[in-house]
């Protein structure tokens, strides 16, 4: 193997936002520490502005096609990477607007909020580019240092630190494993770059290797087995770190995931349908019967995501090229819903002063447009037409239909009408029941500007979703060449002849 | 306008709940007015339709399509024949008279009529899609709207509020409490219609997707799909894959119809829904489980259905007696009215069992006359509701003192439910009866029984409601007066006596849309064993579409008064 680092300098423009981003991320650094009294507001939409710029970059990448690898492989910038980061940029801004009432709350370092939230979206930027396991673990830990710190930033608060300390002492767990698998893969292999894994053999060391890697990734996306520490993680952590975190790494992570099974494994599909199949009906089942007795949305929230991601499994199940695409619609639909209900939850939590689904009683009365919202937004999570969440639902099991994953789509759609019940007990808690302080709740204005490009969000791709699946159908295309012919169909089907 | 009316029809409801978003609730007028107005432009246009439907030609007409997603196939393919045109008149009919219905609705109008546009949106939706996708998009899109209507401006029943419970109220958001089948507050009603409608829903979805899988077609497009899929003879678990489809998207349908076993959300649903809300779910919302299976099953897995279609037979003979008797000792004026209408689905089925064009022609007709009927009696119960604030028939009694239209109107609702002659049921019944007879005695006998029945818990209803001694306690009750209250009864009354004195349209046009799917059912050489259906097969040499209309004028006029003096009203 040999590490060129012999790059032409027009190389680096395939960096070009990466690096605009860093220089915008010293630049806020600075701003702060130089103009002490500056209010941190505006060093959120300073951070804001330098997003957004990126963003508008990696959006002329997009429609120019331009795409590339640097470093020997080790960075590759295609479709699907772009799409990634547009993703985890999108969420990085709207996280943004919604905190900026919420960091009146933290008693110090306010400023460096901002900043360590871009640097985990840069470290994000990464993940999602990472073409070899040298290049994932690094960026993966990159980004999960700036989360370490942003989910115990209310200091004073015990909850904050206890999530903040589960989430620390599991994450460096997940950190060994995952360098362990590597050694492992690389011992067996001798090859870092995934697309070089591809004519490996199954040896034990590599499928011990393997799995070791999965279970890191598992824990990053919050996939059953690996599931201990979401539900206090996203309870004590400030809401708008919850927010972020229960969208950006994961969709940095199933990137990451993408890339390993069908590039690096794409041959060894018969293997890892199975274990998926298992984390995939593990993660919905487990998550949706938990949900049902929360009492705090922040948690009902995390088992909802748990949920999601069984969801988002079952497309990687299915190992096709519409399976991915699949993961990509339904990751986008998920960022809106869920950025949106956290949203109004921060938005009420700011309001009444707390989390207890108790506490949303007659919100319909309280404030029409924040409970509209809400209810919008969580009947997309629970997949209710004609909402995002529904068309996302219904791509991944037409994939998986197609592969002949009949057990996992019958679990998926039980879980949806178990799911339907726990969304619904929101719902009623916030239309059917009469409010006990029927004041009205006030809105700021980013927090409103959030919700409404939720709203819009949900709304659009769900009322209009092929503008959306042409892009995911083009972002993924990359895969069509490592995607192996699709598994024989399980049931046994014309073995009696016609 | 002509060719686009079916987009009118469906999408004048949701842009007049878009319109509401933007009107405060503190001009109760304009609210209503935008609601009214959505409603009548989507009922106009559903008269047009129902008059400009080419009987002659027959299949589907007024079709649009617009491609939706290349990726899974999916088109808005709208169009309808003569299954679906007189449903969609007859939810237009419903919506319109329902915001009627509701019009002294005061605590959150605006809200109201946006989810009463969506839900009645919704289901219109179902009647007119040709593309499996958008059928369950709108079957399921009318469910959530149920929830918040039958929760937010719905009633407990009397039980609930005697109900107690050790841990105090907090207890009623638990799953103990969904459980507890003797609740009865509106809260658990709502949870159980959709968690009862989502879990069969998802049977059939599943349905729907296996059809997609084994067509092989990439398409989701019902006419695409009835004449290229070939979804027949695949083993598959001990049995053929078409039975399981077929049973999947069966009883993922017949739980919304509601048939005997799956029916029990049913009533609970009706007694704690507001008037306007029972009379959409009474009156289209449960016929989208038989237009459904109608469109799914009867027009891709014809030959199934004919194997298969004896277990709705035997079913129908449970929801038939089974909702007459529960009726009959009901307490409540909603769950009579509510169990009727789940025993008269019984009807419906018995007439699609038995798959000729009398019987099934007679059951999209009874779909339509039950809409009708059951729509005044439930408008009439939430009148009485509103006005004495309680469903209890015992403790009610002389009201046609204090209110003379409603109990005539509701004498007329009763007339219709029973399938009267100069009634649009009566047709329906009589046609379902003849056309069964055949096929299934026994059921047709027991159908005689459930008319019997519905005769005896009406007339008991409507005693108790109107007639005998009357409570003072409710001596403030007072009657519809205005014209904005008795408009909805009287259109009702109108198009249920109307279609019943001159129901050539209603037949030529259901008829077209019946000749070529019974045709199709009943064609097709059987592939598996068969060898008893060779009585109806004799009845398939009838061409289709083209000739209907001259067998309709010959053949249809004499049965009514034929048998309506054999059975003595």
């Amino acid at each position: 193997m040999t590490f060129s680092l012999n790059f032409a300098l027009s190389d680096l423009l395939l960096l070009l936002p990466e690096i605009f981003l860093t220089c915008w991320l010293c630049v806020v650094l600075i701003v702060d520490f130089s103009f002490p009294r500056v209010p941190k507001e505006r060093l959120a939409y300073l951070s804001v502005a330098g997003l957004v710029v990126t963003l508008g970059c990696l959006a002329w990448f997009d429609m120019n096609h331009v795409s590339g690898t640097l470093f020997g492989n080790m960075f590759v910038l295609d479709r699907m990477a772009i799409f990634f980061k547009i993703v985890i940029l999108g969420a990085t801004i709207l996280v943004i607007l919604a905190s900026i009432e919420y960091v009146n709350r933290f008693t110090l370092f306010r400023g460096e909020y901002y900043c360590l939230v871009v640097m985990s979206a840069l470290g994000m930027m990464f993940m999602v580019s990472a073409n070899d396991l040298l290049s994932v673990f690094v960026s993966l830990e990159f980004a999960t240092l700036g989360f370490y710190v942003l989910v115990s930033y209310l200091r004073d608060d015990l909850a904050s630190n206890e999530g903040g300390l589960k989430f620390f002492i599991l994450g460096v767990l997940a950190a060994g494993l995952l360098a362990y698998g590597i050694s492992l893969v690389y011992g067996e292999t001798g090859k870092l770059v995934f697309s070089d894994m591809a004519s490996a053999q199954p040896t034990p060391g590599l499928i011990i290797g393997f799995l070791l890697i999965f279970a890191a990734l598992g824990f990053k996306v919050g996939a059953v087995p690996f599931h201990s520490w979401i539900p206090d993680t996203y309870h004590g952590a400030p809401t708008p770190v919850t927010t972020f975190l229960s969208i950006a790494p994961k969709a940095a992570a199933f990137a990451i995931l993408l890339r390993i099974f069908l590039v690096a494994l794409g041959t060894f599909k018969p293997l890892w349908v199975v274990l998926l199949v298992a984390v995939s009906i593990l993660s919905m089942t487990y998550a949706n019967i938990v949900a049902i007795a929360q009492r705090n949305i922040k948690r009902l929230l995390a088992y909802s995501g748990i949920a999601q991601v069984g969801n988002v499994f079952i497309g990687l199940a299915a190992g096709t090229k519409m399976g991915n695409d699949a993961i990509l619609f339904y990751l986008l639909a998920y960022l809106f819903a869920n950025i949106g209900a956290f949203a109004v939850v921060i938005a009420v939590s700011q309001a009444i002063g707390t989390d207890e689904i108790e506490d949303y009683r007659g919100l319909g009365r309280r404030s029409p447009f924040l409970a509209f919202a809400m209810l919008l937004f969580l009947l997309s999570l629970a997949g209710v037409p004609p909402l995002a969440g529904f068309i996302g639902k219904l791509y991944i099991f037409v994939a998986a239909i197609k592969e002949g994953l009949y057990t996992l789509i019958v679990v998926g759609l039980i879980n949806i009408v178990i799911s339907m019940y726990y969304y619904l007990i929101v719902v009623k808690q916030m239309y059917i029941n009469e409010p006990i302080d029927p004041s009205p709740i006030a809105i700021s204005g980013p927090m409103k500007t959030v919700i409404y490009v939720g709203l819009a969000g949900t709304l659009v791709i769900g009322i209009y979703p092929q503008p959306f699946t042409d892009w995911v159908v083009s972002a993924t295309l990359m895969f069509a060449n490592f995607i192996g012919p699709s598994v024989t169909v399980v049931l046994p089907v014309h073995s009696l002849g016609s | 306008m002509g060719e686009y009316a079916l987009l009118y029809i469906l999408f004048a409801p949701f842009a007049g709940a878009l319109a509401l978003i933007f009107i405060s609730n503190r001009q109760p007028l304009l609210v209503r007015s935008v609601a009214a107005s959505a409603a009548f432009v989507s009922l106009l246009a559903s008269l047009y339709l129902f008059y400009a439907y080419d009987p002659v030609k027959g299949g589907f007409q007024f079709v649009q399509k617009y491609e939706w997603s290349k990726q899974l196939g999916i088109s808005l393919h709208l169009g309808v024949d003569g299954i679906g045109t007189p449903l969609v008149l007859a939810s237009s009919i419903l919506l319109f008279a329902g915001i009627f219905v509701s019009w002294h609705i005061k605590d959150r109008a605006k809200e109201f009529y946006i989810w009463l546009l969506i839900l009645a949106a919704a289901t219109i939706g179902v009647f007119m899609s040709l593309d499996l996708f958008f059928l369950y998009f709108f079957y399921e899109m009318s469910v959530i709207p149920m929830y918040l209507l039958l929760g937010m401006w719905g009633s407990h029943t009397k039980k609930y509020l005697e109900m107690t419970d050790s841990e105090g109220l907090k207890l009623r958001d638990s799953v103990g409490f969904i459980l507890n089948f003797g609740s009865n507050s509106k809260e658990y009603a709502a949870m159980k219609l959709v968690l009862f409608l989502s879990a069969f829903a998802v049977a059939a979805l599943m349905g729907i997707l296996l059809i997609y899988k084994y067509s092989g077609l990439n398409t989701f497009d019902i006419l695409v799909l009835r004449e290229q899929a070939n979804l027949m003879n695949i083993p598959v678990l001990g049995t053929t894959l078409d039975k399981i489809i077929w049973v999947l998207v069966f009883f993922g349908f017949a739980s919304i119809a509601p048939l005997w076993p799956l029916h029990s959300w049913s009533p609970v649903g009706h007694a704690a829904a507001p008037a306007a809300t029972s009379m959409l779910h009474a009156g289209v919302l449960m016929k989208l489980g038989h237009f459904s299976i109608i469109r799914v099953a009867f027009e891709i897995l014809p030959e199934t259905t004919r194997e298969l279609m004896p277990i709705a037979a035997v079913l129908c003979m449970f929801s038939i007696v089974y909702g007459g008797f529960v009726a009959f000792y009901a307490k409540d004026t909603k769950y009579v009215i509510g169990y009727s209408s789940s025993s008269h689905m019984g009807y419906v089925f018995l007439g699609m069992a038995a798959l000729n064009y009398i019987s099934l022609s007679g059951a999209v007709i009874y779909m339509f006359a039950h809409a009708m009927a059951t729509g005044m009696l439930f408008a009439m119960a939430g009148w009485v509701y509103d006005q004495t604030h309680t469903r209890d028939i015992p403790s009610l009694g002389g009201l046609s003192n204090k209110m003379p239209f409603i109990s005539v109107c509701f004498v007329v609702g009763c007339m219709a439910s029973i399938g009267m002659p100069g009634t649009v049921n009566f047709i329906a019944e009589i046609m379902i009866i003849v056309g069964s007879w055949d096929k299934y005695p026994l059921q047709v006998v027991v159908a005689m029984l459930g008319i019997v029945l519905t005769l005896a818990y009406l007339f008991k209803m409507m005693r108790g409601l109107f007639y005998g001694p009357m409570n003072q306690k409710y001596s403030h009750a007072h009657d519809a007066i205005s014209a904005v209250d008795r408009l909805p009864l009287l259109i009702m009354i109108s198009i249920s006596i109307g279609f019943g004195i001159f129901p050539m349209r209603l037949y030529d046009v259901v008829r077209s849309g019946v000749d070529p799917l019974v045709a199709r059912i009943t064609r097709v050489v059987p592939v598996a064993q068969t060898h008893e259906e060779s009585g109806v097969r004799s009845e398939a040499v009838i061409p289709r579409t083209t000739s209907t209309v001259p067998v309709v004028a010959s053949k249809l006029l004499p049965l009514p008064s034929q048998v309506s003096r054999g059975e003595g009203e």
